[in-house]
This record gives structure tokens, sequence and C-alpha cells, in this order.
């Protein structure tokens, strides 16, 4: 018998024009990994919000069709008496945690299902352990890393021994590293455990080798609906860029121009922040030559102050030695597009760092394809359209020295691409790249840097 | 087995914050000192409470104390140096000034100058109080200890987290638009923040009591992780709270 099943599944949100999901059927089957695909705002998120039974409860709008989870039709059986049944994983492990330690966080769960009190806390050690967090258990959570914490949150979903795990973008907010490792994880203790999988995913190379069955949703209608095999074949002829090997084309190895920004042997240390943030030297004795028409990459583990090394090439850090100069002007893309939500409408958004020029924010949205969104509140916009949104804010500025850090984070193939095109593109600047991201190295560095404990130690 | 060790290694660390006291006794010691502070008459009682509090704020990491710190210190500074202006108390003038519409004419007398101390060191020892609670309080045991108004409590262990949440997204949205050659600087520019913070706090919060309903909360006969047992300690907290409020209002 299928765990759950949507039956002309057809859903608009308040105020929508078009309906997020329209005409969509699906049953998923005990053990099943079904990995859904699609572009940004392709309805991905709300497939997988109905079938916990949060759309329509939480969201309101207009629903017509059926969801049955477990048996329980979702329109009469609010979010939280599907909890155990189902259980989700979403894509920002901070907006999901409630408690302030980490074994109260994964016993949240149990407590709200009423599992007797004996048993709470080796269930909740027991989830820990299952995903490698057993020593975090008396942990502040607010001093866990991204990885770790997504790592407590999927504790947190196991514990409840779900029979439906809903994965929506799981790794969008971590680094590739610290992403591989979860999903494998959260597969593998799926499968051992029988449980039924819907995930959404943009980095198809780490689940379509997993996958059973492939949706490709667009637009809110289903336009695939197959097993692996038979899907890859489909991709193949329809959405090629999200097949596993898809590339983001060659660099333009272009000749170098002259130098625009120059590191000279710089270091960098963190005081101690809030909830214990780092501290110590993060950049040490870092030396680096940017030059016009030349895309660079910066590659290495997490910590190991590639973000840091960037700030300070952009001014936003002083160093404690050594010296930063810059032709021009430089600019620098957060890691985080939620930085990029300080007005009302999307083009004053982008507008706001060229003195209101609206003709300069339409064309910076237009080459990151969201000319048609211009009117639409930030905040309305899914997380691969904010993060499309951020490059416009940085690129309209038209910066000689333009330094992007990860910024393929959530966004979809097909607009991975069109981001490299962009990257490349720059000839009349020194693009830096801090990424993990190996195919947008591939795609578009023309030399590649390497840190390792705040120190550049490799030049390829 | 493994679960009540690991619990008492987090009852442990739990109750590092403030010694050997359970954090629901040290959230009802505090409430009633606050009461005291608010209560009392004498200027000397609430400035040695405001002081007493301050010292075991110190007790917290300086980089998250600071917030509360500037908050609390920075309001009752507002209110000491505003409160004289706008009250009219007193015969015995200090100064002099010009006559304004609405407030009159402004001077400040020793009476005023002596109740807007009061006031400002009353404002101070319940920031100061808040501040404890914020940093010192382990608020899952709190939670889990809590008897009656559990989801309140949840309510407010979750508002709590608002301010390091926010100074955080202060700093990467000025940080997001100097990335952007967008210089921030003065009282307006700062304000035009506030917006765009509100929204995303907000955000959070609905994200977050998505998440909770996802995980069942609001659903009837929740169980909760056991507390460990209230010592002699908390016991004493809990007839000093009271003791301490109805003091403040009788005798300090």
């Amino acid at each position: 018998m299928a765990v759950a099943v949507a039956s002309g599944l057809t859903y608009t949100y308040p105020g929508a024009s078009r309906p997020a999901l329209d005409g969509v059927s699906l049953a998923v089957e005990p053990g099943q990994l079904i990995v859904v695909l699609g572009p940004s705002s392709s309805g991905k998120s709300t497939l997988l919000r109905a079938l916990a039974g949060l759309v329509p409860h939480f969201y309101g709008g207009r629903f017509a069709g059926s969801v049955e989870v477990g048996g329980s039709d979702t329109r009469r059986t609010r979010p939280a008496e599907l909890a155990g049944t189902v259980a989700c994983l979403f894509q920002d492990p901070e907006s999901q945690v409630v408690m302030g330690r980490v074994l109260g966080e994964v016993a949240f769960g149990l407590e709200n299902l009423g599992v007797t009190p004996a048993e709470i806390a080796p269930r909740a050690l027991a989830a820990l352990a299952a995903v490698g967090a057993e020593h975090l258990a008396g942990r502040p959570t607010d001093q866990l890393s991204g990885g770790e914490l997504q790592r407590v949150c999927l504790a947190s979903t196991l514990a409840l021994e779900p029979r439906l795990l809903l994965l929506d973008e799981p790794t969008s907010q971590l680094d590739p590293e610290v992403a591989h490792d979860l999903l494998d994880l959260a597969l593998a203790l799926a499968a051992e455990r029988g449980i039924a999988v819907v995930c959404s995913e943009q980095r198809t190379a780490r689940v379509l080798p997993h996958a059973g069955r492939v949706l490709f949703l667009d637009q809110g209608r289903v336009r695939l609906d197959a097993p692996r095999a038979e899907a890859l074949a489909w991709l193949a002829a329809h959405e090629p860029a999200y097949l596993p090997a898809a590339s983001l084309g060659e660099p333009t190895r272009r000749a170098p121009g002259d130098v625009l920004c120059t590191v000279r042997d710089i270091s960098y240390g963190y005081p101690a922040g809030p909830a214990g943030a780092r501290a110590g030297a993060a950049v040490a004795h870092a030396s680096l030559e940017l030059r016009r028409g030349e895309v660079v990459a910066l590659v290495g583990p997490n910590g190991s102050g590639k973000s840091t090394l960037a700030k300070l090439a952009t001014g936003l850090l002083e160093p404690a030695s050594g010296a930063v100069s810059c032709a021009g002007r430089a600019a620098y893309l957060s890691q985080d597009p939620g930085r990029y939500l300080a007005r009302d409408r999307v083009e004053d958004e982008v507008a706001l760092g060229v003195g209101g020029d609206r003709r300069r924010a339409h064309d910076a949205l237009a080459a990151v394809g969201l000319e048609e969104q211009g009117d639409r509140h930030p905040r309305d916009l899914s997380s691969g359209e904010r993060e499309r949104l951020a490059v416009a804010a940085v690129l309209v500025t038209e910066p000689d020295v333009l330094i992007l850090d990860e910024p393929t984070r959530g966004v979809d193939p097909v607009r991975k691409r069109q981001l490299a095109d962009l990257i490349r593109a720059g000839s009349g600047r020194a693009t830096l790249v801090v990424t993990h991201d190996e195919d947008l190295v591939r795609g578009v560095a023309d030399r590649v840097l390497r840190m390792e404990r705040g120190s550049l130690v490799a030049v390829g | 087995m493994i679960g009540v060790p690991a619990i008492g290694v987090g009852a442990a660390r739990a109750r590092r914050g403030l010694g050997p006291v359970a954090p629901g006794a040290a959230a009802l010691l505090l409430a009633g000192v606050a009461a005291a502070a608010l209560l009392a008459d004498h200027t000397a009682t609430v400035a040695v409470l405001a002081a007493a509090l301050l010292l075991v704020c110190v007790r917290a990491p300086r980089a998250r104390r600071r917030a509360y710190l500037v908050g609390t210190l920075g309001s009752a500074a507002g209110v000491l140096i505003v409160s004289p202006f706008v009250q009219s108390l007193g015969s015995h003038p200090l100064w002099s000034g010009p006559r304004l519409p609405v407030l009159g004419r402004l001077d400040i007398t020793t009476e005023e100058l002596s109740a807007a101390g009061t006031l400002a060191l009353r404002l101070a020892a319940v920031g100061l109080a808040f501040t404890v609670y914020a940093l010192l309080i382990d608020h899952d045991r709190l939670l889990s200890g809590a008897r009656f108004a559990r989801r309140g409590t949840l309510a407010v262990a979750l508002a709590t987290r608002l301010v390091p949440t926010l100074e955080r997204d202060a700093a990467g949205l000025v940080e997001a638009l100097r990335g952007r050659g967008i210089v921030v600087e003065g009282l307006r520019a700062r304000v035009q923040l506030l917006s765009p913070l509100l929204a995303g706090s907000l955000e959070r919060g609905l994200s977050l009591a998505e998440a909770m309903e996802a995980r069942g909360y609001g659903r009837p006969g929740g169980t909760r992780l056991p507390a460990p047992a209230w010592g002699a300690l908390d016991r004493a907290c809990l007839v000093l709270a009271p003791a301490v409020a109805v003091a403040g209002a009788l005798w300090l």
C-alpha cells in the first residue's frame, strides 16, 4: 500500500495568479526514493509541503484534488497529526531549530508525539548516534556549524521513525563536501529503515544514482514521472543540464590584462564572536593578484579562510598586516542571498546599488532571468531566485573587481549554466570566485588558488 | 542505558550558567529581584540590586552580553537624561532653561534628578535581570521543568533568541550593502535597516512555526524529557523569590 498518494492536486498560494501545482498525481511506495527535479519556482517545495499537510493548512490558498498520507486525508488532518508518519527536512537548518541544546532539539518532536518520558532521551541519542552526532548532544545549537546543525535536524526527523521522509533541498545551504556526506547519510539511513523518501535537490549528481523514480516539475506540472533509467534518457533528450555529467562550458582563457587588485602579504584574525564563533588567525601572509579579464577560482576546505580573504580583498575587512589595493570599484557577493532583501521590490533592490537607476536594474535582472519579477517583493522569491537576485544586485554595479562567494548554492542547473556564462563574459573586470563547486571551477576558472588553514598553498 | 548519563552531562552543563541553581528556580529568583527593584522606594536599594545583577551578567561571554548591556544601559541612560525635562517635581532648581511649546519651561530640580536616577536604575535592574535570564539560564531545562505555561515559556525562550539573531542579521545586511558599494552611515541609514530586519525575523518566525508544526507541535497528549528533581537550594529560591519581592515592596 502506498505511503502517500496525491490525486489531481492543484494548489494556488493566496494572492498568486497561477497555481504552484497543477494537476499533480503521484503515489509514493514504501522504501522508494523519488527525486524531484525542476527549475526554481516549479513547485518542488510546494509538492513536498502538500505531502506533509503544510499545504494548505499552514499557507491557506486554493486547494483542489486530494493528498492522502498514511491513509489520512491531509485536508482533514493537521500537519501536527501527520508528524511521525511523515517528517520533513527543510533547506535552512537555522530556521528549523526550536531548542537551545542538541538533545532537547531532537527530543522536541518525540515530546510532541507523546513518547513515554523514559524513552525520549534514549531515542533521541540513538537518532544522534545514527547520524554520527552523538558527541553534540550537550552542545548549544547556536554554536554548531551549518553542516552539524543540518545533521542534528536530520536526527530530529529520524527520531520520529517516519514512514515518509521529505527532503526539501536539505543541502542547499551547505558546502558541497558537507552536503555530499549528509545526503549520502540520509539516503542510506532511509534505505536501511525502509523509509520512503521524496527528495528535491539541485545537486543531481548526488541523488540521481540512488533514485528509484524521477519526477520533473515545470510550472507546477509533472513533465516526467519515470523510473531512473527511463528518466536519464528523457533528461538527456529534453533537459541535459540536469544530467549528473552536464558541463558548464569551458573557461575563455583570454590573455589577462593589467593588474586590478593586489593583495600583499596580508594577515587577519577574528576576535571571539557572538555565540562562541571562531577566533584566531583566519588568513596568514596571503598574497595574490587579480588581472583584468581573468577569472580566478579560490577553493579549499571549510574554515580555511577563503571568505575572509575575499572580504579582505574587497575592503570589507581591514587586514591586521599587509596591504590591499584595488583599481576601480570592487564588489562582493555574500554567501547568504537573504542579505539582499533590503527593499520592497525586486527592481528597487537591484537599483539600490546604482543610485536608483531602474534601466540598469532591469538589464541586470534580465541577465539573470528575473526581468519578469521586477515588481515582486524579494521575499516572495524562491531560494534559487533570491540567489540570482543577489547576483544581479552585485553585477549591476559593474565592478572592476568582482568577488563572488559561493554563487551557485541553491541555483538550478540551467541557471547555473547561465551564471557561468555571465562570469565568463566579464572581459573588462577581474573576477574571483570562492567556491566548492568543482563543475563551476572547471567551467569558468582561468586560474585556481587553493587555501588551507589560512594560507594560499597552491596555484594551478 | 546511554540516555541516563548523557542527560546527567547535559544537566550539569545546563546548570553551569548560574552555578548549582536549577533554571526554573533561577528564573523565579530573577523575577523576584526584578519585582523588588520595581517596588523598592530607596534609590540605594535599587542601585544595589542593579549592581548585583550586573555582576552576574559579567559571567556571560563578552561578545554575547555586549548587545544586551548596550541596550539596557543605553535605555537607562536615556531615561536618566530625558526624564528630568518632562517631569515637574520639587522646588530646588539646579538649572533653568527656555520655555518650549507643550513641554513648558525646561528646568532640572534636585528632586527630578533623584527620581530620574531611581527610574533609570529600575529600568537597568529589570533589563539586567532579563539579560541574566537570556544568557545564563538554560531554556531547554527551564521548559522541561515547566509544570504550567509551557507554551508561554517556549514562546519567551524563542523570543529571547531574537536579540543575537537580529544582531547577526544586521551585521550581514550592512556587509552585503557595503559589498555593493553602499555606505551605511548615520542614524537615518541605520533606521532604514529596521524594516528588512523586522521582515526577516517575521519570515524566520514563520519558517520556525512551520517546522514546529511539521514536528507535531500543538498535538494533544505531549510528554516531556524528564528534568532533574529540584534540590534544597532550588526550593530555597522558590521561597526567597516572593520574599525578596515583598521585602522590596514593604521595607526597602
